[in-house]
C-alpha cells in the first residue's frame, strides 16, 4: 500500500505514521516529494491488518492499494491457467466448452428433449434450473428436488454432466447429490455463507458475476471458495447493469481478457442473460470466443414462446445447432477447438 | 404510441384524450380492458413529442413509444445496409475497414513513422487528432491547423485517407479541407449545432457514441446528420461509463448486433478507448469483428511510453501488424474480407 500524507505536515507526523506501519507488521519506506510525502508499506498484505485503517489518522490523505487483495485466485500465485475437470470434460483447456439447456427445468419431457438436442449439437454440459431465483415472488420458482431428479435422469440418458443453481446453504447437500457443477447465481455472488459452504463441498462451482459486481469483488468471491479448500471454480460473465436498456444487461466482454490477466481461473460467458434477446445471442457468443473465453453457457428451449422463464433469450434447438456450426471455425481462428 | 389511462378514467377523460390525439392529426383506436383503457395512436408519430406531453394529463398513466423515434437512420426505412467509399476504401460492405494511427498528431516524424507503420500493417485509413478534447485544460490540446497539414502530408505520402476530429462548428470548414472523414467525438455526440454543421459539409462523418449515450440517443444524433442531408454516417462504439474501473470504459459490444438490427448504418469498434489498456486491445478487436462490426479504429504510436496522449492504450506498430495478421483469418471465417 501507498500511504499519502497531507501537504505541509511535519516530521513528527511522518514518524508517527511510520511507527503505526511498523506496528502493523510492515516495513515503512519514506518518499519525500516536492509537495507531499508518501510512505510505502512494504510486505505481504493478505492476512495482515488492513492498512486502509490509517485513513482514519488525521495526517493521512489517502491509502492506495498496490497489490490485488485476492491471492489464491491471482495469476501471480499461479501463473499457469487452471483446468476444472468434470466427468471427463475439461474447462479451461484448449477446447471451448459449451453448456446449454433450458433456463428452468419444466417437465421431464422438456428436459429430455432439450438435453438430446443440445448433445446432438455438440454441447458438453447440460444446464437447467431447478431452484429459481425469480425477481417476482409470483413467478415460477422451479420444480426443486423433482427438477433435480429430471436433470439426473437426463444426465443418465445423454451422458452430459449437469450444472444447476443452488440458492441457499441448506440446499447445498441436496443439490450436490444430483449435480456435477454447483452454480452460484448472480444474485448470490456475495452470499458469503453460501460461498464458504460450496467451498467446503469440493464439487466444481460455476460462479456468476453479479449485475453490479466489480471484477475485483468477483475475484474476491472466488477467493472465498478457493480459501475454503475448493480449487474448482469457473467464473462466468453474464452482463452488468448500466444505463442502456435496449438489452437486458450489458455484456462486459472486457472482463474476459481482464480476468484472464488477473486470474488463472477459467472464464465462461453467458450471452443469453448478457443480451436478453435470442437474436443477439449468436453474435455475442462469437465475440466471447474471439476475446478468449473458455466456454459459453446458453439457454435453449424447444418452445421459447411457452417457456416458464427467460423465453425471449432462449434459442430454439435448430438455432443452437446453427450457432454451434458457426462457432467452430471462430474457435479455430483463435487457436481453440470446439 | 400507446396511451395508457389510469384505472377508473371516465368516458369524458377518454373522449378528451381521443380529441387531443385527433387534433394532432392522428387516428385513435380504443381498447377497453377489464381495468384499464388504452388509446392506440395510429400514424407516423416518430417526431411527435407532443404525444409524450399527454403524460401531464391527470387521467393518463403513461405514454409508451412503439415506433423508434429515428427514421432516416432506421432499418425499417432503409432495409439494405449502407455502403459507400472514401477515396476508394469501401465502408459498410463485405470488407472490414481498419483505421489506425496515433491518438494525437505530435510531430512530422512521429506521424510519418506511424502512418508508414499502419500502412505496412494493412490499415486502410489513417487516424490522428489535431484538435484534441482533453479532460484537463492543462493537457496537450493538439497541434490544431499545423496538425491537419501534417495529416494531409501523411495522406499524400501513404495514399491513406484521413479521419480526424472536429470539435466545433467554426472549424468544420478547415478540418473538411484537410480530412476525408470528419470525426465527431464522444463528448460531442449531442453537440447538435456541430452535428448540423457536419451534415452540411458533405464529407463522411464518423460518429462516436458518448460515454453515457443510450443506443436510441446515439441513433437520434446520427439522424441529425442524415436529416441535414449527409447520408455517409459511420457509427463507432467506444465504451460506456459503468461502475467497473479495471478498464477505462466498458466496451458495449451488445451495441453492435443491436445497431445492426435497428439501423442500416455501418458500425466500427474502438477497442483502444473501450479498454484503455494496450494489452486488451487485441482480444476486444477480435470480439468486435466476431460480434459483427464493419471495422475497427485503433490507436498506434511508435513510442507509446512517450505519447502526449493515450499512451497506455496505444499499440506499437509491430503489435498492430501482429493483430492484423490474427484478424484476417477471423474476418474470412465471418464471411468478411480484410
Amino acid at each position: 500500500m501507498i500511504i499519502i500524507l497531507k501537504s505541509g505536515i511535519g516530521d513528527a507526523a511522518i514518524d508517527d505514521v511510520c511507527r503505526r506501519v511498523t506496528e502493523m507488521g510492515y516495513a515503512p519506506h519514506i518518499i519525500r516529494g516536492e509537495f507531499k510525502t508518501i510512505v510505502a508499506a512494504v510486505g505481504e498484505e493478505r492476512g495482515r491488518p488492513d492498512l486502509r485503517l490509517l485513513e482514519a489518522v488525521e495526517t493521512v490523505e489517502s491509502v492506495m492499494p498496490v497489490q490485488q487483495p485476492f491471492k489464491l485466485a491471482s495469476r501471480e500465485v499461479r501463473p499457469e491457467p487452471s483446468e476444472v475437470r468434470v466427468n471427463g470434460v475439461s474447462i479451461g483447456g484448449q477446447a471451448i466448452v459449451v453448456m446449454a439447456g433450458p433456463c428452468s427445468v419444466e417437465s421431464e419431457a422438456q428436459v429430455q428433449e432439450v438435453a438430446d438436442a443440445v448433445k446432438g449439437a455438440g454441447a458438453k454440459i447440460l444446464r437447467g434450473g431447478a431452484f429459481k431465483p425469480r425477481t417476482s415472488p409470483y413467478a415460477f420458482q422451479g420444480l426443486k428436488e423433482q427438477g433435480l431428479k429430471y436433470l439426473a435422469d437426463a444426465r443418465k440418458r445423454t451422458g452430459l454432466p449437469v450444472v444447476t443453481e443452488v440458492l441457499e446453504t441448506e440446499s447445498v447437500e441436496l443439490v450436490a447429490q444430483y449435480t456435477d457443477i454447483l452454480q452460484i447465481g448472480a444474485r448470490n455472488i456475495q452470499n458469503f455463507t453460501l460461498l464458504r459452504r460450496v467451498g467446503e463441498m469440493g464439487k466444481p462451482v460455476l460462479l456468476k458475476r453479479g449485475m453490479a459486481t466489480s471484477i475485483q469483488e468477483f475475484l474476491l468471491s472466488a477467493e472465498y471458495i478457493l480459501a475454503a479448500g475448493n480449487p474448482n471454480v469457473i467464473l462466468c460473465e453474464r452482463g452488468i447493469r448500466t444505463f442502456e436498456t435496449t438489452t437486458r444487461f450489458t455484456l462486459d466482454l472486457n472482463a474476459v481478457p481482464v480476468l484472464k490477466k488477473l486470474s488463472h481461473l477459467p472464464v465462461v460467458v453467458d450471452p443469453s442473460h448478457g443480451t436478453g434477446h435470442w437474436d443477439l445471442v449468436a453474435p455475442m457468443a462469437k465475440g466471447a470466443v474471439a476475446c478468449g473465453a473458455d466456454g459459453l453457457i446458453i439457454e435453449v428451449h424447444p418452445k421459447p414462446e411457452e417457456a416458464l422463464s427467460d423465453g425471449p433469450q432462449s434459442l430454439k434447438p435448430s438455432k443452437f445447432v446453427q450457432l454451434m456450426r458457426e462457432l467452430r471455425p471462430v474457435a479455430e481462428a483463435v487457436g481453440r477447438s470446439l | 404510441m400507446i396511451i395508457v389511462l389510469k384505472p377508473g378514467s371516465s368516458e369524458a377523460d377518454i373522449e378528451d384524450v381521443s380529441r387531443r390525439v385527433g387534433e394532432m392529426g392522428f387516428r385513435t383506436h380504443l381498447s377497453r380492458g377489464e381495468v384499464r383503457t388504452i388509446v392506440g395512436v395510429v400514424g407516423d408519430d416518430r417526431a411527435k413529442e407532443q404525444l409524450l406531453a399527454l403524460q401531464s394529463l391527470e387521467c393518463v398513466e403513461s405514454v409508451v413509444r412503439i415506433l423508434q423515434p429515428f427514421k432516416l437512420a432506421s432499418r425499417e426505412a432503409h432495409p439494405e445496409s449502407t455502403k459507400f467509399k472514401v477515396n476508394g476504401v469501401p465502408i459498410g460492405g463485405k470488407e472490414i475497414v481498419v483505421m489506425a494511427g496515433p491518438c494525437s498528431v505530435e510531430s512530422r516524424p512521429q506521424l510519418m513513422a506511424v502512418a508508414e507503420g499502419v500502412k505496412a500493417g494493412g490499415a486502410q485509413i489513417l487516424r490522428g487528432g489535431a484538435f484534441k478534447p482533453r479532460t484537463s485544460p492543462y493537457a496537450f490540446q493538439g497541434l490544431e491547423e499545423e496538425g491537419l497539414k501534417l495529416l494531409q502530408d501523411a495522406s499524400k505520402a501513404t495514399g491513406l485517407p484521413v479521419v480526424t476530429e472536429v470539435m466545433e462548428p467554426d472549424k468544420v470548414d478547415v478540418v473538411a479541407r484537410h480530412a476525408d472523414i470528419l470525426q465527431v467525438g464522444a463528448r460531442n455526440v449531442q453537440n447538435f449545432s456541430l452535428l448540423k454543421r457536419v451534415a452540411e459539409c458533405g464529407k463522411p462523418v464518423l460518429l462516436k457514441r458518448g460515454m453515457s449515450t443510450s443506443i436510441q440517443e446515439w441513433l437520434l444524433s446520427a439522424e441529425y446528420v442524415l436529416a441535414g442531408g449527409n447520408p455517409n454516417v459511420i457509427l463507432c462504439e467506444r465504451g460506456i461509463r459503468t461502475f467497473e474501473t479495471s478498464t477505462r470504459y466498458t466496451l458495449d459490444l451488445n451495441a453492435i448486433p443491436v445497431v445492426k438490427k435497428l439501423s442500416h448504418l455501418p458500425i466500427l469498434v474502438d477497442p483502444s478507448h473501450g479498454t484503455g489498456h494496450w494489452e486488451y486491445v487485441s482480444a476486444m478487436a477480435k470480439a468486435g469483428l466476431a460480434a459483427g462490426a464493419d471495422g475497427l479504429i485503433i490507436e498506434v504510436h511508435n513510442n507509446p511510453a512517450e505519447a502526449l496522449s493515450d499512451g497506455p492504450q496505444s499499440l506499437k506498430p509491430d503489435r498492430f501488424a501482429a493483430l492484423m495478421a490474427e484478424l484476417r483469418p477471423l474476418a474470412q471465417i465471418l464471411g468478411r474480407s480484410l
